[in-house]
């Protein structure tokens, strides 16, 4: 296969034209199935029998379906519901936990933002949700939370490593033995609720809270020059997990972690507190010169494996203008399905916008979260699984449907994804099996079934089921229907989550390697071409694009780490592994938009011939929103023009990308670095680093015309990239 | 260039529906060679409107052109009075600390009134909450508060968690002690109370 048969799945994805119904899913009765009974099944309404399209076993209809017929059928059997909801009673219900793991290593003005922003979220946070504090520098501190307003803390060593019994034992959380059940706080209705300490309910501790938020002070111990603050994250993490673990495991719980700067002692510690010892870079890592990123890594590891376990999720919200160790702490996150958040402080538009936005509601009124997920996935016979990529652990859940090739997180049918946003999507990769010895019927489909299992933000136990199905063809003699069914853009995020993923282990031209020899294998078998004349190479309509986008791949800073930081690299790869299908071609090929008086605005090629003089480009990175003014429009700008009644509709030329860059923040998460620049501005840069460089200054004079803009680069063209590709695909060597 | 950060609400965004065209089109590949050469050469005259049919996700934000109308004074005494009733009505079956707790928070706003330490929109989204509170439209003037908190967070955050408290409190309230509040006239108020954007 030269791409992967997989596929994209959102599996809250917000569907206004789908009520959740109010009852459990039928199963199909085989033990090893399990499927749920959907639109592709075979149904015998008067027998009151389905035959699931899965494993072919005949079930029969539950006593509830009894007046079952063919004018009279439940949703999950109309074509329309090929996605369905259950809201289903599993269990109590237990609050949403949210705990705060806050670093006091900060300068005065940012920890005054950053409290102000953490009293702001008890606004946003459903009343009934539970709240804690952990608060962090030399020394880790876990507050109790009590209504009588005195407050006390438990103090623990920054430098010591503890288990997770030790951490309950001195916390108090022990106790005799409790049957544990899932979904369940561990106490019994007679005991006080001994967890209710260090966990509140928003609605009775608010006011507490939002004294004892505001009276944080910074860390007390004294930071001599040249020094860094000592900063025990590590432990602080460590006691955050313990004391979740301890008293509601199974149940939807967010640690919330804010740090202004990188671990600096004990376990986890990620850089020395001497000054003059920076971080480690690349280059270090290259080198083999990064002397605690391994075990720092290992540390944090550890954390996340317990969390995800116990199905909990980590966030991080780090803002430095140095790094902070996202590299060694992003398993965190990325095992998850925390939050990922970088920003050059707390008092930024940028950190507290994006942090209010954790707490956005949808359409419904809903929050945006849920917690807990459990993805199920079910094939027919010709398919087997053979991974996920995203913010999730696998389940090592075999079968006779999971694939012995590994792509991604494999070797399991099942993952858990402990967050999960209406945007959380996950690459879903499978085989396709039997091709030779028992060939496919003609005119037969493959069915695929994800059955995810969650906590809603209501703390209500939902299932969300959908079936798809396509149609079979034939690689050898229906190569045209395969074709004309490719989806190029799926398929670039998905070469690109793999791409990603191998290079979190592999080095990076490896990886590169790897994707231009998929590229060219692809253009081998779907382009049309004589042997040998590259100039006979053409490719159809479907896979126009394809090409391009591997090209901007390639350059991206998910796959190249040059001129950007571990950390950044980390944060990068972080959004890559879970953004949906539109966000993510966005990152891999950012948007470009032209607004000058020749038309309307109009989207244009992200080249450097489309940096013209009198036209005003938007372009959206994902991370960055640049609003560039080319050189006429800049002096027009600078003379004033705008401010002139009679030039009002040079005014709206320039309010025009201002608005629409102001649409795009309205629902970005996280929302982006904002840049208005200009010709010759330095911030051109991000303009400059991300447009193909048709024009370089060693080809300049070869266009016999000045337009556009040249860059100053070495790096291949898209043009050159083509013509290079053209050659091989067409050669008869390779 | 220096341009401000685009100021958001917490208004607009509730208010967002179903996301518009998101600015997701790509130019198609061109054949490969001539970029367009533009002649660009004096500034561009009238006619006045925007370039094209307006920008490709339609009509601009027009941030404050209902906020620009002449506004009346609001005074301490006509939020405070109303959130002192509230809490009052609370005393009987609410903690004392708790009340304490509230009236101490609504001291603090009552100082920070006084000593002009709140900008225009805080004053007058705080009538709209104090309107809302005697309507006993519970939901509205907690959402009034949220948005209070994120849009003035600064500004708002030492007192507002106890007129926060007291709207759940007076919320919770058996209804029989609740006919205490205005009656008056439910419909008037209702369309303003959107929190959208204000003036600066």
């Amino acid at each position: 296969m030269v791409v992967p048969l997989a596929c994209l799945l959102t599996p809250l994805k917000e569907r206004l034209d789908l009520p959740p119904v109010q009852y459990e899913p039928v199963l199909c009765s085989r033990p090893t199935c399990k499927a749920v009974l959907n639109p592709l099944c075979q149904v015998d309404y008067r027998a009151k029998l389905w035959a699931c399209n899965f494993c072919f076993q005949r079930n029969q209809f539950p006593p509830a379906y009894a007046g079952i017929s063919e004018v009279n059928q439940p949703a999950e059997l109309m074509p329309q519901f090929s996605t369905i909801e259950y809201i289903v009673q599993r269990g109590p219900q237990t609050p949403l936990i949210f705990l705060y793991v806050v670093d006091t290593c900060l300068e005065e003005e940012d920890l005054q933002a950053l409290k102000e922003s953490l009293q702001m979220s008890l606004s946003l946070l459903p009343p009934d949700a539970l709240v804690g504090l952990i608060t962090f520098g030399r020394m880790v501190q876990v507050h109790e939370l009590s209504c009588e307003g005195i407050s006390k803390s438990y103090v623990f060593r920054g430098t010591k490593d503890l288990t997770a019994k030790q951490i309950q034992d001195m916390l108090g959380l022990s106790r005799p033995a409790v049957p544990m059940q899932q979904g369940r706080p561990l106490q019994t209705p007679e005991q006080p609720a001994i967890s209710s300490r260090f966990l509140q309910p928003v609605h009775k501790i608010d006011m507490n809270l939002t004294d004892l938020l505001g009276e944080l002070q910074r860390d007390p111990w004294p930071v001599t020059q040249g020094k860094r603050p000592l900063r025990s994250t590590g432990v602080a993490l460590s006691i955050a997990v313990g004391l979740l673990e301890g008293t509601f495991p199974n149940t939807g719980a967010r640690i919330m972690l804010f740090t202004g700067g990188p671990p600096t002692q004990g376990p986890g510690m990620v850089v020395g507190d001497e000054l003059k010892t920076p971080i480690r870079s690349w280059h270090d890592i290259e080198k083999d010169n990064a002397r605690f990123m391994k075990k720092a890594t290992k540390h944090y590891e550890t954390l996340a494996n317990r969390s995800a376990a116990n199905g909990h999720c980590i966030d991080i919200y780090a803002c430095a203008l140095d790094q902070t160790g996202l590299l060694e702490m992003k398993c965190c996150a990325n095992l998850t399905g925390g939050h990922m958040v970088m920003g050059d402080s707390f008092n930024t538009s940028l950190f507290k916008q994006t942090f209010q936005r954790v707490f956005s509601k949808g359409y419904n009124g809903e929050f945006r979260m849920a917690f807990g997920a459990n993805l199920d996935v079910k094939t027919s016979r010709e398919l087997k699984i053979a991974g996920a990529i995203g913010p999730c652990i696998s389940l090592n859940a075999k079968g006779p449907c999971v694939s012995e090739n590994e792509l991604g997180i494999g070797g399991t049918s099942q993952w858990k994804i402990c967050s999960l946003d209406p945007s959380t999507t996950l690459a879903i990769y499978f085989e396709v099996v039997n091709q030779h010895n028992a060939p496919i019927p003609q005119g037969g489909r493959g069915a695929v079934q994800f059955v995810t299992q969650y906590q809603h933000s209501s703390t209500q136990r939902r299932i969300r089921v959908t079936t798809i199905a396509r149609n079979w063809a034939d690689a050898q003699t229906q190569l045209q229907h395969i074709e004309a069914a490719f989806d190029q853009e799926a398929a670039a995020v998905l070469m690109a989550r793999l791409g990603v993923y191998r290079a979190e282990s592999e080095e990076g031209p490896d990886v590169l390697r790897w994707l231009d020899r998929q590229l060219i294998r692809l253009c081998q078998k779907f382009g049309q071409y004589n042997k040998d004349d590259p100039n006979s190479f053409r490719l159809s309509e479907s896979f126009s694009l394809y090409p391009q986008f591997i090209f901007h791949l390639r350059r991206s800073p998910f796959l190249q780490v040059f001129n950007n930081s571990p950390d950044e690299s980390s944060y990068y790869r972080h959004h890559f592994a879970r953004q949906d299908l539109t966000q993510s071609l966005i990152m891999i090929q950012p948007i470009l938009y032209a607004y000058s008086f020749h038309g309307p605005p109009e989207p244009v090629l992200l080249d450097s011939s489309s940096i013209l003089p009198d036209r005003i480009l938007l372009m959206d990175t994902f991370f960055q929103i640049v609003i560039y003014l080319g050189e006429t429009i800049a002096q027009w700008q600078k003379a004033g023009y705008q401010d002139m009644p009679e030039y009002e509709n040079f005014k709206h030329l320039l309010q025009a990308p201002l608005d629409d860059a102001q649409e795009i923040l309205q629902t970005r998460f996280p929302m982006p670095r904002y840049i208005h620049t200009e010709h010759g501005g330095s911030q051109a840069r991000f303009l400059l680093s991300k447009v193909n460089p048709s024009q370089t200054h060693n080809n300049l004079y070869a266009w016999g015309q000045e337009s556009g803009a040249p860059i100053l680069t070495d790096d291949v063209s898209l043009q050159v990239f083509m013509d290079h590709l053209k050659k091989l695909a067409v050669s008869s060597a390779s | 260039l220096t341009a401000p950060f685009p100021a958001f609400s917490y208004g607009l965004q509730t208010q967002a529906g179903a996301p518009a065209d998101p600015l997701t089109r790509r130019a198609p590949p061109r054949p490969r060679g001539h970029p367009q050469v533009s002649t660009a050469e004096p500034p561009p005259i009238l006619p006045c409107r925007r370039p094209g049919p307006a920008s490709p996700r339609g009509a601009p934000l027009q941030p404050g052109t209902a906020a620009r109308l002449p506004e009346p004074r609001v005074s301490a005494d006509t939020v405070l009075a109303p959130l002192r009733a509230a809490l009052d009505a609370c005393r009987a079956t609410v903690q004392k600390q708790v009340c304490n707790d509230i009236g101490r928070r609504l001291t603090v706003l009552e100082d920070a009134w006084a000593q002009g330490k709140l900008s225009a929109p805080v004053r007058k989204r705080m009538s709209l909450l104090v309107q809302e509170l005697q309507q006993q439209r519970w939901d509205a003037a907690d959402e009034i508060h949220r948005s209070l908190m994120v849009d003035h967070v600064n500004e708002v955050s030492q007192w507002m968690v106890g007129v926060k408290r007291l709207i759940a409190e007076r919320r919770d309230l058996p209804t029989g002690e609740t006919d205490s509040a205005d009656t008056e006239t439910t419909t008037e108020t209702t369309t303003e109370t959107e929190p959208g954007q204000e003036e600066p």
